[in-house]
Parts: C-alpha cells; structure tokens; sequence
C-alpha cells in the first residue's frame, strides 16, 4: 500500500513541506495557474454540469411520471424502439456520432448516461472514504490488537484484485444497479483505510492533538476535528483520481454486462455492443470509448495536479 | 553476520504468517458473502444442485452430504480445508469437480500474465528512467502523455483498437483464440501451453502459442505500465538528489556510468514491490483481456460463469486469483528484504 501511495506520488509530511517553503496561498491558487489541472477541471465541470441538469430532468421525469422529460434536452429520444430505417447511420449532422443497430442515436444515448456515471462515481468514492476513514483512523488512533485485526481485515481485501471481487459480488447479489454500487464500495474502502492510517499515525502524536486531549476534549471531537480533518487533504487528491478509475472500473462491469439495465443506456455497454459492429460501423463503439476516456483523463489531470500542489512540486 | 541471519529469519517467519493470516481471513471473506447471500441450508443445496428443478428430498440428499446444517463454525474449518487442499467442490455446470476446470486454465492465464507483469515492468522502466534523465523537458511531457492516455483507456477500447490494427488491418497477428485451432495441442505436461509444447518439440505449436499471446500481452502491459513509469520516474529522481550520486560524479565517474550504475539501480528499489501489485491488476484485467481475444483462461471461465451464474465457478476462481496475488506479494515482500537489507528491521 505504501509503496502504491508513492507511485501515485504521495506524501505524509505536507504541511511540512509547504511551511517550509513559506508558501501560504491556497491550493487552488496554484491550481489554476497549472495548465494541465485547468484542463482537467474543464472537463470535470463540464461532465458534472451536464450530469447535475440531465440528472434532475431524469428524476422529474421519474416523479411526474413522463420519462419524455429526461430527454427533453436532448437531440433525439435516446430509447426510442428500434427502427430499421435509421440503423448503424454513420456521423451526420442529425446524429452527431451516428446511429446504434438499433437506431437509436449515440450522442442523445452517451449523454442520457451520463449522470448515472457521476452518480457512482460520487456514492462509490464517498462510501469508501467514509468506511475507511473511521476504520483507518480506529485503527491508527487506538493501535494494538485493534490495529492489527482491522489492518489484517484490509490486507485480506486488498488482497483481492478489485474488478475479480466486483464481478463476484454483484453476480451474487443479484442483477441491477445498486449492486454495482455495493460492489464497488466493498472494493473501494481498503485503500482509504490504509491512507487514514498512516495520515492518523503521523497526526496522533502532533502538538495540537496531544494539547487536546490534555484540555480534555472529547474524543469523539479530536478524532473527528483533529486527525480526520487534517488527514482530508492528501485523501482529496487520492479521491480526485479515484472518481476516474470508479468510472473505469463502472464501464469495465458494464462491458462484461454486469449491472446493466436495458433498454437504458451505459457506457461501458455500449462500447461493449458496438464490438460486435467494429469495424464497419466504428462509430458505435468508438464514441462511448472516447468519452469514458476524455472524462478519466480529466480526473486524473486534475488528481495529478493536485498532489503536485499538496506535495509542493508546483514547479509548471 | 549472525544477528543479521537470525532478523532474516524473523523476518521470513513473520512474513510467512501474515500471508497465512490474510489467506484465511481471505477465504473468510468469500465465506461470509457466500452465507449473506444464500442464508438458509436450502437456498445453498440448490446452487449446489444447480438447475431448477429439484425435489424436496434431492434437496435434503444435499444438505446431508455436504453438511449444510452444521454449525457455520465447522462449515467453515471443512471449508477452509478444502480450499486449502484444492477440492473446491463439484461445479454445477459442467458436473466435473471445480479443481479439474481450474487446472485447465489457471495455467494459461498465469503464463501470459506474468509475461506481461514482466514486460510492463520493462516497458515503466525505460519510460521512467528516460522521463527522470529529461525531466521537465520534451521527452517527460511526450512520456506523460502517453502514460496518462494509456491509464484513462478502458481496458477493452485499447484491446480492441490493437486487435483491429495489427490482426484485422494489417493482418500481422492472430485475433483470437489461443493457437490455431487447426493445430492438435501437445499432450499436457505441466498445463503451461509454451512449456509442453517445448517439451514436447512441437515448435509449429509454440510458435503459433507464441503469436497468439503477443496481443493480449500487449495490451495488459500497456494497460497498465504507467504506474511503473511514475514511480521510476519519481524515485530516480528522489536518487538524483542523493549525496552518493553528487560523489559519484565528483569522483569523475561517467554520466552513463552514474546513472545505469548508481541512480537506476537505487531507483529500482521500490519496483519489485509495486511489480506484486502490478500482476493483481493484471490478473483482473486478465478478465476482460480474454473475453476480448477469446483467450481461453481463467478470465474468459470467470466471464462465462458470470453469464451462466455458475457460483461455484465464481467463488473458487476469486479464491485462486486472491491466493495468487497474496503469493506474489509475499515473493515481492522477501525479494525487497533481500535487496534492501534495512527492511528486514522494520
């Protein structure tokens, strides 16, 4: 775990780093002076602007009982029922990204997808950062046979390669949507355990955490306000680049056919159909391929920037 | 010499008894989930039946043979046993026991991932160490960019564009299956397809063995190689700063001589250990590898289990591909020890 942490380029000792350097604006600064994070951050903003409207019309849809409103932005009726007469169309200006076998049109169908991406990348990370920092911080605060149960519990987790225990859950679980999320957060806590761990271990013995608890503060707060508030910042950039690889690994289930609901579309799915039609209609699979992999490089753009900042490589 | 000896013992017996611990704790896991999904003794003896028909005392003939109404507590020591000792039970698909399955195709999928863990090692290497001796200049951007794209590529969208360039346009390379299907395979000595057939001297077989893995090689390697790269180009850099390399050069020593020499091999350190790691993503990759390049292994039997809902199936090839990533760890762990002796003392 350790040694994954230092591939990805983290650091323990960040405040360190930064003080030293003198350096006291704040990392956004820095940020939007990085090109490649600002072409990150473009490109999330963009898939979390289109998620967040397209999101709210499908469940306006859902409430008012017309689905015709989660399309209503759209070009064309991402589900319509299969029509002979627009099949596998190549590119045009009325299909922007051509036609699927069944006639529906790609552009209307990658962008329907698009908030239950978001959506599982948001419950997925989340989950996984909630689950891990308490038994992380458990772990690292108490130490002792705590420690070593709860690490031991991780090892055995991470032990699994995550896509092989994705794919095993959510077949025994049972078909759908929310199993998928399950999936993935059980595969997802284990690296965020260890990364609050190791955070709680360097913050436990920190001036301020030992003043209150001398001050007699609860512990309830000092875990809480002190370790897991001060242990966010190397996690946040972990997170960042996480939010790509949930989406990665979402769309790889998706391609093997697990968790999804036809006639709705997906991603991974539908890169997964237009195998089939490759490649005489290349539209099919190539579109759906491409805006998982725009949407992924974002993340790890902006990921990637941000640990350069927390960890004070801000040399552009 | 002597206290140095008996760490590395201490070390080994340790390290030893962490992967035994994480390896049960592992087949408690699948245990568990198993007994959380499929609660009661009768929801258990139809998986193992499989079909949907059943009667009431074929049910109970299942529950009483395999012992479904024991306590979870010795349901899960003859479980850990037969895990342990390779009986993995019978699969309800093709009526053969579960090992005999596994046997087949764990050694295909292991032989083309280990060629790739090697080759994707190799290929973050080079690119790191490059991208650590131009730092900052065109050569680490060039570097970078190629890795971030390969990252951010689904796995399947690279497999496929590389099947369609250099097997359907080019017509280079085979696209699918393991060797030509017109080939009679050579009788199966260790399971390993390039090995029997080397034994055997079937050199037309090998050869068609080895064009067919050249593919889905590729593209786990390449799928995957930017982890390595970073991480090369990180700790060389980390090296670089390192007063023994200023020496090296004060005392005169060549530029090429100070890097492969002095800054590589330092830097290499910390690969062994993410090269373990590297196989765990292989192997799962290895899943959606072999469906594409209908490579008949491991992942594409995961695949068509998942299509069949073949449960057995499911769960005792996790087992496997966990145990297989616990034992690649713990080589990871000892060979670290041995080229980093501070280790040892940690």
């Amino acid at each position: 775990m350790n040694i994954l942490k230092k591939a990805l380029g983290f650091r323990d000792d960040v405040d360190a780093v930064r003080s030293a350097k003198g350096e006291n604006l704040s990392t956004w600064y820095y940020l939007l002076h990085k090109k490649q994070a600002v072409v990150g951050i473009a490109i999330i903003a963009m898939f979390l602007v289109w998620s967040t409207v397209e999101g709210i019309m499908q469940l306006l849809g859902g409430y008012a009982r017309d689905p015709s409103l989660g399309w209503l932005l759209l070009p064309h009726n991402p589900i319509s029922s299969p029509s002979l007469t627009t099949s596998l169309l190549p590119p045009s200006l009325r299909y922007p990204m051509g036609t699927n076998f069944e006639g529906q049109d790609i552009f209307s169908r990658l962008l329907y997808a698009a908030p239950k991406d978001a959506f599982a990348a948001f419950v997925v990370v989340l989950s996984a950062v909630a689950l891990g920092s308490i038994l992380g911080i458990v772990a690292g605060y108490y130490g002792g046979w705590m420690d070593e149960i709860l690490m031991r519990i991780t090892d055995a987790f991470l032990a699994f390669p995550g896509l092989v225990l994705a794919i095993a859950l959510s077949v025994l679980i049972g078909p759908g949507f929310s199993s998928v999320l399950i999936a993935l957060t059980v595969i997802w806590w284990p690296v965020y355990a260890r990364l609050f761990r190791g955070q709680t271990l360097t913050l436990k013995y920190r001036g301020f955490v030992e003043i209150s608890r001398l001050f007699g503060v609860s512990e309830a707060k000092v875990l809480f306000r002190h370790i897991f508030m001060n242990a966010l910042d190397p996690v946040i950039a972990y997170m960042a680049l996480d939010f790509g690889t949930v989406i990665l690994t979402y769309s790889t289930l998706a391609f093997l056919g697990i968790g999804i609901q036809p006639p709705y579309p997906e991603w991974g799915s539908m890169a997964s159909n237009g195998l089939s039609f490759f490649p005489s209609a290349w539209w099919y699979t190539f579109f759906p391929s491409l805006t998982i992999l725009l949407v992924v490089i974002g993340f790890i753009l902006f990921g990637d920037s941000f640990q350069d900042v927390i960890s004070g490589r801000v040399i552009d | 010499m002597k206290a140095v000896e008996s760490n590395f013992l201490f070390f080994l017996i340790r390290r030893v008894v962490n992967a035994f611990i994480t390896l049960i704790l592992l087949i408690l896991i699948v245990f568990v989930l198993i007994h959380v999904i499929l609660p009661t003794p009768q929801a258990m003896a139809k998986v193992y039946i499989g079909g949907a028909h059943y009667t009431t005392a074929a049910l109970n003939a299942v529950i009483a043979r395999y012992g479904l109404d024991q306590p979870l507590y010795v349901q899960f020591m003859s479980y850990v046993y037969n895990a342990l000792t390779g009986n993995f039970g019978m699969d309800s698909l093709y009526r053969v026991p579960e090992m005999q399955l596994l046997d087949k195709f764990i050694p295909i999928t292991l032989e083309f991932v280990l060629i790739a863990t090697v080759l994707q090692v190799f290929l973050g290497v080079l690119t790191g160490g490059l991208a650590a001796m131009w730092r900052g200049g065109v050569p680490d951007w060039v570097i970078k960019a190629l890795y971030l794209v390969a990252w951010a590529a689904p796995v399947f969208l690279l497999a496929t564009l590389m099947q369609f360039v250099f097997a359907y346009d080019l017509k280079v390379l085979p696209a699918l299956n393991l060797a030509n299907p017109t080939l009679t395979p050579p009788k199966a000595i260790t399971g390993y397809p390039l090995i029997d057939a080397a034994l055997s001297g079937d050199w037309p077989y090998f050869d068609s063995v080895l064009k067919h893995m050249v593919l889905p090689v590729f593209s786990i390697a390449i799928a995957g190689f930017g982890l390595t790269t970073r991480m090369m180009r990180s700790s060389s850099v980390e090296v670089f700063d390192k007063d023994y390399v200023k020496l090296a050069y004060m005392k005169g020593m060549s530029n090429r001589r100070v890097l492969f020499g002095t800054v590589f091999r330092n830097a290499m350190i910390p690969i062994i250990t993410l090269t373990a790691i590297q196989f765990g993503f292989a192997v799962a990759g290895a899943v959606v590898i072999e469906d594409v390049f209908l490579y008949k292994g491991m992942g594409f039997f995961l695949y068509q289990s998942v299509t069949n809902l073949d449960y057995v199936a499911i769960l005792s090839t996790t087992i496997i591909i966990g145990i297989s990533v616990i034992v690649a760890n713990f080589v990871a762990d000892l060979l670290y020890a041995v080229v980093d002796p501070r280790v040892r003392l940690e």
